[in-house]
């Protein structure tokens, strides 16, 4: 996890508090990267959220209003919220949280908390399915490239309709290109088709 | 390029501190047909001598700063006049500016790597440029005067039944898509030969114009049509 990018928000009025936070964790790992946010309001306004893999509060912003708490939540799927104990809150409040930090923990003690929370969801071990098209798929593709509806492309291929358009999908999410023009760029740059089928097939 | 995540922009801050911090502001604040010279003075005091809504531009520069804040109910229809010419400045900007250059450099990449793949993209491109600027007139044209009168229109009891935001939002697709397949063949598929920085040069304007469309993009769908539909009603 030390060499992990990931991205953290802290959600502290104080700066000094905040100041020393970020020291410390960009100690512990200086691929993370660190925002700082004044209110809970300016978060919900935060256009990556789906970025955000851990969330620290100090729960004083929340104390009039722990409910805001929990709307918030719903809009950070990934994100792991911690609260930073700066004083006493009521256990009530704490139990909002995925993991605490106290104030007086040591710098180590702070930064194992904060990679026992990001080990698990790590984007760096990228198990995504790999990008190459299937047999099937590069078939389709050939058929697509050279005008085929997805009926005639069925009955050339002896399958459904259903599984064809299925094909396509597929080959549009592992290409990152839906349209036609873009698809028939793909195909000769990973030579599935060559510029003479083009020409004479279209 | 839609990525960053700068100061979030307060009525009292210095404008010029931003400008520095986020260089995009200028291009924005071209959107609004104001210049981008400001001295030391604040954003508050700027959109007062431009005579511009401050809660307008706040928000689009907190857009153009990587925040997702578009709430209409804090506008209103008197603010239609600035968000119109601020698309409009836009459109003039990509069709002047942005398609122009993005058309010159994958011209010169088709002449120094003249292999297939690139005379397809430019083909791609001239295809995808000329849906854009019919998308564009037909904005400037139709859609923006209507929505400009519908208010007269609405006093006068005239049910302008003829077109309405419905119309526009079937009419409105998003024009990014292609932006993004080009960013992937260039980047990620096509063989680079001579075309080292050319190509860097091309694909940087690309993810510029993306940039730019998308925030685009959210002022159409989240604030004008909502402000013309609560008019409708």
């Amino acid at each position: 996890m030390s060499e992990c990018n990931i991205h953290i928000a802290i959600i502290e009025p104080s700066h000094l508090i905040h100041e020393g936070l970020s020291h410390i964790l960009l100690k512990g790992n200086p691929h993370c990267r660190i925002l700082r946010f004044e209110h809970l309001d300016e978060l919900k306004e935060y256009r990556h959220k789906e970025c955000l893999e851990v969330i620290i509060v100090n729960p004083t912003i929340i104390m009039g209003d722990p409910g805001a708490l929990g709307s918030v939540k719903k809009q950070f799927k990934k994100a792991q919220w911690v609260a930073l104990v700066t004083t006493v809150f009521s256990e009530s409040l704490l139990n909002l949280f995925d993991a605490r930090l106290q104030i007086t923990d040591n710098p180590g003690s702070i930064n194992r908390t904060i990679a026992r929370l990001t080990e698990e969801n790590c984007i760096c071990t990228d198990d995504s399915p790999g990008e190459e098209l299937s047999e099937r798929e590069k078939q389709v593709l050939i058929e697509l490239v050279h005008g085929l509806s997805n009926k005639e492309i069925a009955d050339k291929l002896h399958i459904s309709t259903h599984t064809v358009i299925s094909h396509r999908k597929n080959i549009s999410q592992k290409a990152g290109i839906k349209s036609l023009s873009g698809l028939t760029i793909y195909a000769i740059t990973q030579k599935i088709i060559s510029m003479k089928d083009i020409q004479s097939g279209i | 390029m839609y990525q960053t995540r700068k100061t979030y922009i307060k009525e009292q801050m210095k404008l010029a501190d931003l400008l520095f911090e986020n260089p995009y502001l200028m291009l924005m604040m071209q959107h609004f047909g104001i210049n981008y010279v400001v001295q030391d003075r604040s954003v508050g005091q700027v959109c007062q001598e431009n005579h511009i809504n401050k809660e307008v531009f706040i928000a689009f520069g907190n857009l153009y700063n990587g925040f997702q804040e578009l709430d209409e109910k804090r506008f209103s229809f008197s603010d239609m006049h600035s968000i119109i010419s601020f698309l409009k400045n836009s459109h003039q900007y990509y069709k002047e500016e942005k398609y122009p250059e993005i058309k010159n450099l994958i011209d010169e990449i088709a002449r120094i790597n003249n292999t297939p793949e690139i005379m397809m993209i430019a083909r791609f491109f001239d295809e995808y440029f000329q849906e854009v600027l019919e998308h564009l007139a037909y904005e400037d044209e139709v859609a923006f005067p209507f929505f400009m009168e519908l208010d007269k229109n609405k006093r006068k009891g005239k049910e302008a039944k003829e077109y309405s935001a419905q119309v526009y939002k079937d009419h409105h697709t998003d024009i990014e898509t292609k932006i993004m397949e080009l960013k992937k063949l260039l980047l990620k598929h096509i063989p680079l030969k001579e075309d080292k920085t050319l190509r860097r040069r091309l694909i940087i304007s690309l993810f510029e114009l993306e940039y730019d469309l998308t925030i685009h993009y959210a002022i159409e769908e989240n604030l004008l049509i909502p402000l013309i539909e609560n008019l409708e009603e």
